[in-house]
C-alpha cells in the first residue's frame, strides 16, 4: 500500500491524508447511496400500494357482484345485467363454437396492407408477424381469428403442467410477465433470438394488460407456440382473466383495435386463457409457475384438474350439498375462501394490523335507504336466507350442479399458483394485500420443493427493480420481463437462460435509450417525480373526505393541523400504507413549528377539474374516486361491447355502484349527470368520452 | 494479526504488523446501549419511524430490521458514520448474522442516537482538503484514475461497481475531476 514502517514523516503524513480523504468520500458515498435507496422505496412503495389497492379494489367489486347473484332474484333486472359474467364457459358441442368463430366470411379486402398470413402455420409467417408489429401494423381481424382459433384448439391437448426435458445442446430461456410491452419482447429476441426447436422458451404468464401491445404479444407467442409446439411452453398468469382484463387495459385495446370483430376475439380469448397451462417443470426438477405456492400446492392434484372450468380466477364455485346451502356449509365456504369475501365477514382483528393496505370490512347490507339494499333486505326478510338460495338454485342455470368440496380444493390450488407472493418469515398467510392466493415462507419452500423432488422455484408477478431476484435461500427467483413498469426508468427487466446443469443465467435489459444514459440518481429522481404525480391524484380524488377528517382535529377551524396529524389522517384516509412523514418534504411546501395550513396544501396539490356543468362536488369526487372501477363496470355492463350504454343502464349502474360504495347520491343528480355526459345527446353515453372526462390532469407537470 | 482493540494513537510505532494507522481513533469499548440518552424529539421520533418502516420488509409489519439494513438507515437518516462504527453499534456481529439477525425501533434508536452524538462529519473544507493531497499539479483537479484507486485500496474500500456509479459523468475528456465540484456534487444528496 506504499505505507510502511520506517518512512520519513512527511510521506507518513501523506499517507495518514490519503486514508483519511478516502474514509471521507467513502462515508459520504455510503451516505448519497442510501439517501437514494431511501427515495428509491419509496417511490417503489408509492406505486406499488397504489397498483396493489387497484387489485383490491376490483377483487371487492366483484365479490361485491358475487353477493348481488347470491340474493336477487332471477328477475330482477339489477341481475341480469351482470349475471353473464358469471356464466361459465357455455357447454356448447365443440362444432357450435367453430361456427361461432368462424372466420371465413370476413373478407379481407385489397385496402388492407398489413402481412398476410397462410396457415398451417411455418416459421416464416411467425417472423413476419413480427416484423409487421415491428413497424406498428395491425393484423386482419380474419387472420387474428384463424390464428386464435388454431391456437385454441392446440392448447386443448395440453396438460395442465408443461414438461420440459433440457438436452444436453439446448439452453433454455425463461421470461416473465411481459404486460403488454411489445418493446421489451423484441428486445429479447434481439439479444437471445427467435424461439425454435434449438431455442426453446418458456413464458411465465401476465403477458397482456397495461402496456399498449397486449395483443401484438399474444399473436405472436401463439404463433410461435403454432410452429414450435414442443419448444414453446406458455404459463398461465393471473391477467390471463377476461375480468381482470376489464379493468386492466386488454379489454379495451381489443375493442379500440378492433371495432367489429372484437367481441368475437375478447370471447375466443377467454377460453384460450382458461386452456393455457398453468406450470411447466423442467428436468422434474424446476418448477415455473406465475405466482407461487402455498402449504397446500399439490402437483399431483394441479396435474388432474379440469383447468377449463375456472375462465376467471377470481370467483370461488359456488358450495352445495342436498341442492340447498345451509348455514353450516357457507360457514366451511367462508373459512376456505376467507380471504376472497371481503364484504360479507368482519375480519379478525390482526388483518388490521397488516401493512400499507387493510380490507376494508365493512358489511355489504348496512344502509337501508338505497334501493338495491332495500331489495336484499326485503328477501332477506321475507324469505329467509336459507330459503332464498334454495329458491335460485332451483330456478336458474347460473347455479351449476353439485359442486363440492374438491371443486374448492382445485380452485385454491389454481389461485395460490396465479397469486401467490413470497415473503422472508415462515409461515402461510392470506395474500390481503392483493386479496388472492397467499404469502409463503421459506419453510414452505424446502417442503413443497422436498415433497415434489424439486430444487428451484422460479416464479413472476412482482416487479423487481433489477428484472429479477432472489429469495428462500436461492430456492425462489422472481423473473420480470417487463421494463420501465411504473414509469420510464423504473426498472430493468430481465429473462434467464438455463442449460442442463440448470444453473440460471440473468440478462437484463431496458428498453428505452434516453433511460439507459440516465445516472442512477437521475432515474431515481424521474421515476420519483412520476410517483408524486400519481400520489397527488389520489389525494386529490380524497380531498373532501381528507378536509372533513383534517377539520377533527382543528376545531377551532383555524385551518392548521400538526405534521403528526396530518401524516395519521392521511394515512387513514387513503389506507395505502405509506411513508407520509417521509414523503412530506415532498408533498407540502413549508410548514411552521410543526404545523401546516391544509385548505392551501389541497389547493397547491394544482390539479385541475375537468369542465363540466356539474355542481355537486360529491357527485366528482366519487366519479373520480371510482374511475377504475366504473370502467369495469360499463364494460361489463356492454354486453354488445358497443362501447355505449343506454340512460337505462347507466342509472342502473350507478345503482349498483351506490350501494357497494354506500355514497348518498340522489336520483335526480344522477339524472342530470346522465344528461351533462350525453355528449352527444343521442340518449345514449360512450363509456370512453364518459371516462376521459373525468379524467384528472396533473397541471404541474406543465411547469 | 493486528490487535483488535487499539488503546491509543501509534503513528510511528512498530506494532508487529505494517498496518497503516487509522486517523479515527475513537476508544472502542463494547457497545452498550444502557448508556445512551436519547435526546430526540417526539417529532424526530416519529420521522425516524415513518423511515423504519420503509425498511421494514417483513408482511406482517413486524417494525423489524436486518443487522445489515441498520447502516442504510442511520445514513439515510442524514448520518454518514463509517462501516466501523456501524459495526460497532451493532455489537460487532459476525458476518453471517447480518442478514437473519433483527432488530426492532426500540433497539435501534440508541444505535442512532449514539451515532448522531459522535463527532465530526466532515465539512466541504474536511471535503477538499482531503482530495487535494491527490492534487499533483496543484490547478483544482484529481486524476480519476487515481481516485478510484484510492477508494478502492485505501480505507473502507468500495467494490469496483460502487466506485463506477460514483464516479459516473465526473471524469472530462482528459480522465481528470475537478475536486470542489465534485465534492459539492456529493454533498447534495
Amino acid at each position: 500500500m506504499g505505507c510502511g514502517m520506517g518512512k520519513s514523516e512527511p510521506l507518513l503524513k501523506k499517507c495518514h491524508q490519503a486514508i483519511s480523504a478516502a474514509l471521507l468520500i467513502q462515508r459520504w458515498y455510503r451516505q448519497h447511496v442510501a439517501r437514494l435507496e431511501m427515495r428509491r422505496r419509496c417511490t417503489w412503495n408509492i406505486f406499488q400500494s397504489i397498483e396493489y389497492a387497484g387489485e383490491q379494489d376490483q377483487i371487492k367489486l366483484y365479490n361485491f357482484f358475487g353477493f348481488l347473484m347470491d340474493h336477487f332474484t332471477p328477475a330482477s333486472s339489477e341481475r341480469n345485467l351482470i349475471s353473464h359474467i358469471f356464466r361459465k364457459n357455455e357447454i356448447c358441442r365443440d362444432t357450435e363454437w367453430e361456427r361461432y368463430f368462424c372466420y371465413k366470411s370476413i373478407e379481407v379486402t385489397k385496402i388492407y396492407t398489413g402481412p398476410h398470413l397462410t396457415f398451417p402455420m411455418m416459421f416464416c409467417g411467425v417472423s413476419k408477424l413480427v416484423e409487421a408489429f415491428k413497424h406498428k401494423e395491425q393484423l386482419h381481424a380474419r387472420y387474428v381469428l384463424q390464428l386464435l382459433g388454431e391456437t385454441w384448439r392446440l392448447l386443448r391437448t395440453f396438460p395442465n403442467i408443461s414438461h420440459v426435458i433440457a438436452c444436453h445442446t439446448k439452453q433454455i430461456t425463461i421470461c416473465g410477465d411481459l404486460h403488454g410491452h411489445l418493446e421489451d419482447l423484441l428486445l429479447i429476441f434481439y439479444k437471445n433470438g427467435l424461439p425454435s426447436s434449438d431455442k426453446p422458451y418458456v413464458f411465465n404468464g401476465d403477458f397482456v394488460d397495461r402496456g399498449k401491445n397486449s395483443l401484438e404479444i399474444l399473436l405472436i407467442l401463439f404463433g410461435f407456440l403454432l410452429v414450435y409446439p414442443n419448444d414453446v411452453h406458455l404459463n398461465r398468469g393471473n391477467h390471463e382473466d377476461h375480468i381482470v382484463n376489464l379493468r386492466y387495459g386488454f379489454t379495451k385495446e381489443v375493442l379500440g383495435k378492433y371495432r367489429v370483430h372484437g367481441k368475437k376475439i375478447l370471447k375466443l380469448l377467454q377460453m384460450i386463457f382458461s386452456w393455457l397451462p398453468l406450470a411447466t417443470v423442467i428436468d422434474n426438477k424446476v418448477l415455473i409457475v406465475h405466482g407461487g405456492i402455498s402449504d397446500t400446492t399439490d402437483l399431483d392434484k394441479i396435474a388432474c384438474v379440469d383447468r377449463q372450468k375456472y375462465a376467471s380466477a377470481l370467483r370461488p364455485p359456488k358450495m352445495k350439498v342436498h341442492g340447498c346451502m345451509t348455514k353450516m356449509n357457507e360457514n366451511r365456504e367462508r373459512e376456505a375462501c376467507g380471504q376472497w369475501k371481503a364484504g360479507v365477514d368482519s375480519a379478525p382483528d390482526h388483518w388490521h394490523d397488516l401493512p400499507r393496505r387493510s380490507l376494508n370490512n365493512t358489511p355489504v347490507c348496512s344502509k337501508l335507504d338505497l334501493s338495491v339494499d332495500e331489495k336484499l333486505n326485503r328477501r332477506c326478510r321475507l324469505s329467509g336466507f336459507d330459503q332464498a338460495r334454495c329458491e335460485l338454485k332451483n330456478s336458474d342455470s347460473y347455479l351449476e350442479s353439485k359442486t363440492t368440496e374438491t371443486d374448492l380444493d382445485e380452485w385454491k390450488q389454481i389461485v395460490d399458483m396465479l397469486w401467490s407472493d413470497p415473503m422472508p418469515q415462515n409461515g402461510c398467510i392470506p395474500n390481503e394485500v392483493r386479496g388472492g392466493g397467499c404469502y409463503w415462507g421459506p419453510d414452505v419452500t424446502e417442503e413443497v420443493l422436498r415433497r415434489n423432488n424439486l430444487q428451484l422455484l422460479i416464479r413472476s408477478h412482482e416487479c423487481k427493480q433489477d428484472g429479477y431476484e432472489f429469495c428462500h435461500n436461492r430456492r425462489v427467483i422472481t423473473i420480470f420481463s417487463a421494463s420501465n413498469y411504473y414509469e420510464v426508468g423504473s426498472n430493468r427487466g430481465a429473462f434467464i437462460r438455463m442449460g442442463p446443469d440448470l444453473v440460471p443465467h440473468f440478462i437484463q435489459y431496458q428498453a428505452s435509450t434516453t433511460c439507459r444514459e440516465l445516472t442512477l440518481r437521475q432515474s431515481v429522481g424521474w421515476t420519483e417525480r412520476s410517483a408524486l404525480q400519481a400520489l397527488r391524484k389520489q389525494l386529490f380524488v380524497h380531498r373532501s373526505d381528507l378536509i372533513s377528517a383534517f377539520q377533527e382535529f382543528d376545531p377551532n377551524n383555524k385551518g392548521m393541523i400538526s405534521v403528526t396529524h396530518w401524516a395519521s389522517t392521511t394515512e387513514r384516509v387513503l389506507n395505502l400504507g405509506l411513508p407520509w412523514r417521509v414523503l412530506r418534504p415532498q408533498l407540502v411546501s413549508s410548514t411552521q413549528h410543526g404545523m401546516m395550513d391544509y385548505q392551501q396544501w389541497i389547493k397547491e396539490l394544482s390539479i385541475t377539474e375537468p369542465k363540466l356543468e356539474i355542481s355537486d362536488n360529491n357527485i366528482l369526487d366519487t366519479m373520480y374516486k371510482n374511475h377504475s372501477n366504473l370502467e369495469t363496470i360499463f364494460r361489463i355492463i356492454d354486453t354488445d361491447h358497443s362501447g355505449l350504454i343506454s340512460f337505462k343502464e347507466f342509472h342502473q349502474t350507478w345503482e349498483l355502484l351506490r350501494s357497494h360504495l354506500k355514497t348518498e347520491i340522489s336520483a335526480k343528480a344522477i339524472a342530470d349527470l346522465a344528461q351533462s355526459i350525453d355528449f352527444n345527446k343521442d340518449g345514449s353515453i360512450d363509456i370512453n368520452e364518459f371516462l376521459e372526462a373525468f379524467r384528472l390532469v396533473d397541471i404541474s407537470a406543465h411547469n | 494479526m493486528a490487535p483488535k482493540k487499539k488503546e491509543e494513537p501509534k503513528p510511528a510505532a512498530a506494532p508487529a504488523a505494517p498496518q497503516p494507522p487509522e486517523p479515527e481513533r475513537p476508544k472502542t469499548p463494547v457497545f452498550d446501549p444502557a448508556t445512551v440518552t436519547l435526546e430526540f424529539t417526539p417529532e424526530q421520533i416519529e420521522d425516524f419511524k415513518d423511515s423504519f418502516q420503509l425498511f421494514d420488509t417483513t408482511p406482517t409489519n413486524e417494525m423489524k430490521i436486518t443487522y445489515a439494513q441498520c447502516g442504510d438507515l442511520i445514513r439515510a437518516l442524514g448520518q454518514n458514520p463509517t462501516n466501523t462504527e456501524i459495526m460497532n453499534v451493532l455489537g460487532k456481529p459476525k458476518a453471517e448474522d447480518m442478514h437473519t439477525k433483527m432488530l426492532d425501533f426500540d433497539q435501534f434508536l440508541p444505535m442512532h442516537q449514539h451515532i448522531c452524538k459522535a463527532k465530526d462529519c466532515g465539512t466541504y473544507e474536511d471535503f477538499v482538503e482531503g482530495l487535494r493531497v491527490f492534487d499533483k499539479e496543484g490547478n483544482g483537479t484529481v486524476m480519476g484514475a487515481e481516485l478510484r484507486h484510492v477508494l478502492a485500496t485505501l480505507g473502507e474500500k468500495m467494490r469496483e461497481d460502487e466506485v463506477d456509479q460514483l464516479m459516473q459523468n465526473q471524469e472530462d475528456a482528459n480522465g481528470c475531476i475537478n475536486y470542489e465540484a465534485f465534492v459539492k456534487y456529493i454533498m447534495a444528496s
